[in-house]
C-alpha cells in the first residue's frame, strides 16, 4: 500500500531523509519510531504529497489521509466545518458518517475548533482525516500531549477501523509501548536513516531499542 | 443641521468606496498573506474602462459590469505575478504588486492618456430629512451594503468560501486536506480585483479618476483595513466609514486641503496602537 | 588582489569622468551618484533590517529642504550640507521609534504615508514656499571656494557616495552588523538570541535616512531650487527598484543597480525624444521599465543582478581552474 524506495528529501541544503526504504502492506498496521528530528514528520508530509522528494520513489496504492503532527485544525472554523473541509478531496461534505464513528464530535459540531481541549482537537483531526474515506492513514504522533486514556481510546478506534474496514495505518509515535502494542511491525528512524526494522516483539526485546524508547516510558 | 446631514451621507458614500477597496485588501491578505499594493489600480482600471465603454455608446449596466470584470481579470493577473511562482515571500509579493501598479500606469497612459476622466452615473438628487443627497451617493451606499452582505454569506455559508477561510486560518492544514492554496490565492486576487473594480465604477461618476488616483485610493483603503488588522471585514467597514465621514466633514468645514493628512495620520496612529498591543514577535505568525 | 585592482580602476574612472563629460552627461552622472547614495541606504535597510521603506524620498526631501532653508537663511552652505543628513536622521529617529514597531507591509505603508504627508505639508506651508518651493539657493561653497561648475558638483557627489559606502562597509563589518544579518532572516530568532532588534533596526533606519538626507542636500545646491514636485512617490519606488536590481544588502550592488537603472532610463528617454514619438512616451517608457525590471528581478533574480553575475563568474572561474 505504501512503497518507499531510496527516498531522499531535503530542505534547501539540509537533508532530512537519506535513502529511506519502507513498505506497508494493505491492511497492515506499522509503527515508525524515532527520536526528535529523525525525519518522521518529513516522511509523513512526503507521503501526503506536501513535500517533493529530491530522489527516490514513493508509491501509494490508495487514497491517503494524514493526521498531521500537532492536529493542525482550522481554529477559526467550527468542528462541523473542519470535518466538511476534510472531505475536500473525496467530495463528501456531510460529516454524519464520522459522527457515527465518533459520536462525541456530533456534540461538539457547533464549537470553534480553536477552543477545544487537546484530546477533542485530536479527535477532530482524526474525524477530518476519515472524511476523505481513506484507505491508508498516516498518523503523526497520535499520543502527543494527550492523557493516556484519551490516547488509548483513539488507538482503539484505529485498531477497530483496521479490523473492520481493512484500513492501512502508518503510526508515527514517540510512545514505543503504545506503538508495539498496536502494530505488529515497526521501523526505527534516526538522523534520516532507517536503522532498525522488524517485528514489534523482537524490537521490544532489543536492548538498544528498549533503552532508547521503553526505558523512560510510563504506562 | 441639514448641512451636517449632507456631509454625513456624502461621507458615508466616500467611506463605502474606501470600504470596497479595503475589503479587497482584506480578502487577499487573509488568504495569501500578501498586502496588495495594486488594489487601488483595480478601481482606476475599472473607472477608466467604464468611461470608455459608456463613451462608445454601450448602455449603463453592461458597461459597469464589463468594467468590473476587467478589474477582476486585472486582479487575477496581479495574483499570477505575485504568488504564481513558488517560494515568493509575502514581502517580495508586496514589491511585485507595487511593480504591477507602476506597470498599470504605463498601460493606462497609453490607453487613456494622463488626464482625469469622468463618467455619468445616476443623475439627480433626493431630499432626506431636509438634506439634499445625490442619487449616486445613495447608489454607492446601497451597492456597498449589498456587497458586504454577499461577502459575509459567501465566506460564512458556502463551501468554497469556507475553503478560502481555511487557507487564511491554517494554510498548512489546508494543504493537508488537499486544498490547492495557490489556486485559492488566485481566486482571492480575482475577488479583490472585482471589489476594487466595484469601487472604481461607483466612484468615477462622483470624482474624476486618473491613472495616479490609485495612490490615494490604496492609502485610504489600507488605512481602513488596518483598523481591522487586515483580517476583519466588519471592523474594516467601520474604519472606512469613519475615515470617509471624517474626511468629508473636514472638507465640508473648510479643512479640505488637509484631508489626506487626516486619513494618513489616523492610519499611522491606529497601526502604532495596534502594534503596541501585541508584541512584534506574535505578529509574525498572523 | 583582483578586487583591489578592480576597486582602484573604478575609483580612477570615477575621478576621471567629470573631466571628460559634457554638461548634460555630467547632470546624469550627478543624479546617478545621488541615487546611488540613497540606494545604498535602502539596500542596507532592506537587506539587513528586512524592512521596506516606500518613503525614502521623504528623507531626500527633508535633506534638500533643510539645506535650502539654512542656505537661504544665510548659514554657510557647508553647515547646511552637514545639517541635511543630521536632520533627516533625527526625523527618522523620531518617526522610527513608533513606526518601527510595525513590520513589513505596515512599515512600507507608514513610510509611504509619511512621504505623502510631508509633500502635502511642504506644498501648503508658507516657509517651504508652497507648491512653488524654494528658489535662488546659493551655490555650494567651502570658505572662499565656490562650486560653480557641474564638475565640482560631480566631485562633491561622488565624494558623498564614497563616504556613504565607507560608512556602510564599516557598519556591515562590525559585530552589530553581523547580528543584523540574522535580523533580516528571522526577527524572532534574532530577538530570542538576545540581539536588541529594535535598536538595531532604528539605527539602520536612521542611517539610511542620513544617506538620503545627504543626497538631498547636495541636490538642492546643484539644482538651486527645491519643490514638492521634485520628490514624487515614484522616486521612492525608483530607489527600491535600484536596490533590488543590484542585490539587497550589497554595497556595490546598490551602486550597480543605480547605474544600470539610471542609464537604462536615460537611454529610453533619448529614444522617447526621437521625432514621431507620442508626447507621453518618456513617462510611459520609464514606468514600464521600472515595473518590468522590478517584477522581473524579484521573480527571477531574487538576489539581484550583481550577486547573480558574480556567482556565475566565480563558477566559471572554478570550472576553469578544475580543468
Ligand atoms: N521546514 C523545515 N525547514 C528546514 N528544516 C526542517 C524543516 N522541517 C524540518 N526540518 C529539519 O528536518 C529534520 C527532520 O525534521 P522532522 O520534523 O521530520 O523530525 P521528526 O522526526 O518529526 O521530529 P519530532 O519528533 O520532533 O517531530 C530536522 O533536523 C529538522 O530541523
Ligand atoms: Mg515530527
Amino acid at each position: 500500500m505504501i512503497d518507499v524506495k531510496d527516498l531522499v528529501v531535503s530542505y534547501g541544503t539540509a537533508t532530512a531523509l537519506e535513502h529511506v526504504t519502507l513498505t506497508v502492506g494493505r491492511g497492515e498496521l506499522v509503527a515508525l519510531l524515532g527520536p526528535n528530528g529523525a525525519g518522521k514528520s518529513t516522511l509523513a508530509n512526503t507521503l501526503a504529497g506536501l513535500l517533493t522528494p529530491a530522489s527516490g520513489t514513493v508509491s501509494i496504492g490508495g487514497r491517503l489521509a494524514l493526521i498531521p503532527e500537532g492536529r493542525q485544525l482550522f481554529p477559526d472554523l467550527t468542528v462541523a466545518d473542519n470535518l466538511a473541509l476534510g472531505g475536500w478531496r473525496s467530495g463528501q461534505r456531510d460529516p454524519s458518517p464520522v459522527y457515527d464513528l465518533l459520536p462525541r464530535l456530533a456534540e461538539l459540531a457547533g464549537r470553534r475548533a480553536g477552543v477545544l481541549s487537546g484530546g477533542e482537537q485530536q479527535m477532530v483531526a482524526f474525524g477530518r482525516a476519515m472524511m476523505s474515506r481513506p484507505e491508508v492513514l498516516v498518523v503523526d504522533e497520535l499520543s502527543l500531549g494527550l492523557a493516556p486514556n484519551v490516547t488509548a481510546d483513539l488507538a482503539a478506534h484505529l485498531a477497530e477501523l483496521n479490523r473492520s474496514q481493512g484500513l492501512t495505518v502508518l503510526l508515527i509515535e514517540q510512545n514505543a509501548r503504545l506503538a508495539f502494542e498496536l502494530c505488529r511491525r515497526a521501523y526505527v528512524l534516526e538522523s534520516g536513516r532507517v536503522v532498525t526494522e522488524g517485528d514489534s516483539a523482537e524490537l521490544a526485546g532489543d536492548p538498544r531499542v528498549a533503552s532508547a524508547y521503553l526505558g523512560g516510558a510510563i504506562t | 443641521m441639514s448641512a451636517f446631514l449632507t456631509y454625513l451621507l456624502n461621507g458615508l458614500a466616500v467611506g463605502c468606496a474606501i470600504a470596497l477597496i479595503a475589503s479587497g485588501l482584506v480578502v487577499i491578505h487573509r488568504v495569501t498573506g500578501v498586502v496588495n499594493f495594486a488594489q487601488g489600480t483595480f478601481a482606476v482600471v475599472a473607472g477608466l474602462c467604464m468611461s470608455s465603454l459608456l463613451g462608445m455608446g454601450l448602455p449603463h449596466g453592461l458597461s459597469e459590469v464589463a468594467a468590473v470584470l476587467v478589474a477582476a481579470l486585472a486582479g487575477l493577473l496581479t495574483g499570477l505575478a505575485a504568488i504564481g511562482r513558488r517560494g515568493t515571500t509575502a514581502l517580495s509579493a508586496l514589491i511585485i504588486t507595487l511593480g504591477v501598479g507602476v506597470l498599470a500606469y504605463a498601460v493606462e497612459i497609453v490607453l487613456w492618456g494622463d488626464q482625469p476622466r469622468s463618467a455619468p452615473g445616476l443623475a439627480g438628487s433626493v431630499i432626506v430629512a431636509g438634506a439634499r443627497i445625490q442619487t449616486q451617493h445613495l447608489l454607492v451606499i446601497g451597492v456597498t451594503a449589498a456587497t458586504f452582505v454577499l461577502l459575509a454569506l459567501f465566506f460564512g455559508r458556502t463551501y468554497l468560501g469556507k475553503a478560502l477561510t481555511a487557507c487564511a486560518s491554517n494554510p498548512y492544514a489546508a494543504r493537508v486536506v488537499g486544498i490547492d492554496t495557490r489556486l485559492m490565492g488566485l481566486l482571492a486576487f480575482a475577488l479583490g480585483g472585482l471589489l476594487g473594480g466595484l469601487a472604481g465604477v461607483l466612484v468615477t461618476p462622483l470624482r474624476p479618476i486618473s491613472f495616479d488616483t490609485d495612490v490615494t485610493l490604496i492609502v485610504n483603503g489600507f488605512a481602513a483595513a488596518v483598523f481591522g488588522a487586515l483580517t476583519r471585514p466588519v471592523i474594516t467597514l467601520a474604519g472606512a466609514l469613519l475615515l470617509g465621514v471624517a474626511e468629508t466633514m473636514a472638507a465640508g468645514y473648510g479643512y479640505g486641503s488637509h484631508q489626506l493628512e487626516i486619513a494618513l495620520g489616523l492610519m499611522i496612529v491606529v497601526m502604532i496602537v495596534q502594534a503596541g498591543r501585541r508584541p512584534a514577535v506574535t505578529q509574525e505568525s498572523t | 588582489m583582483i578586487r583591489l585592482v578592480a576597486g582602484l580602476l573604478v575609483a580612477a574612472v570615477t575621478l576621471a569622468l567629470p573631466a571628460v563629460l559634457d554638461d548634460s552627461a555630467l547632470a546624469v552622472y550627478i543624479l546617478l551618484g545621488l541615487a546611488a547614495m540613497v540606494t545604498v541606504g535602502v539596500s542596507l535597510l532592506m537587506g539587513y533590517a528586512g524592512q521596506v521603506s516606500l518613503g525614502q524620498g521623504a528623507f531626500y526631501a527633508i535633506g534638500a529642504y533643510t539645506a535650502a532653508l539654512l542656505a537661504l537663511g544665510g548659514v554657510p552652505p557647508v553647515a547646511g550640507l552637514v545639517a541635511a543628513p543630521v536632520v533627516a536622521a533625527a526625523s527618522a529617529l523620531v518617526i522610527g521609534v513608533p513606526l518601527l514597531r510595525l513590520r513589513g507591509h505596515h512599515l512600507a505603508f507608514a513610510t509611504l504615508a509619511m512621504q505623502l504627508i510631508l509633500l502635502s505639508l511642504a506644498g501648503q506651508l508658507e516657509f517651504t514656499g508652497g507648491d512653488i518651493g524654494l528658489q535662488a539657493i546659493p551655490q555650494f561653497s567651502v570658505g572662499s571656494f565656490e562650486a560653480g561648475s557641474a564638475s565640482a558638483y560631480a566631485y562633491l557627489t561622488w565624494a558623498g557616495v564614497a563616504l556613504v559606502m565607507l560608512v556602510t562597509h564599516n557598519v556591515i563589518a562590525s559585530r552589530p552588523g553581523r547580528a543584523l544579518r540574522a535580523l533580516a532572516t528571522s526577527e524572532t530568532a534574532a530577538a530570542s538570541s538576545g540581539i536588541p532588534v529594535g535598536r538595531y533596526k532604528l539605527v539602520v533606519f536612521a542611517l539610511s535616512a542620513a544617506f538620503a538626507g545627504l543626497a538631498g542636500g547636495i541636490y538642492c545646491f546643484y539644482t538651486g531650487y527645491v519643490a514638492p514636485g521634485s520628490f514624487p512617490v515614484l522616486i521612492s519606488i525608483q530607489y527600491i527598484v535600484m536596490a533590488v536590481v543590484g542585490g539587497l544588502g550589497t554595497i556595490w550592488g546598490a551602486v550597480v543597480g543605480a547605474t544600470a537603472i539610471t542609464l537604462l532610463v536615460q537611454g529610453l528617454n533619448s529614444l522617447a525624444a526621437l521625432p514621431g514619438m507620442p508626447s507621453y512616451a518618456p513617462s510611459v517608457l520609464s514606468y514600464a521599465v521600472y515595473a518590468l525590471v522590478l517584477i522581473g528581478v524579484v521573480l527571477f533574480l531574487p538576489h539581484g543582478l550583481l550577486p547573480a553575475v558574480a556567482g556565475r563568474l566565480s563558477r566559471k572561474r572554478e570550472s576553469l581552474r578544475a580543468r
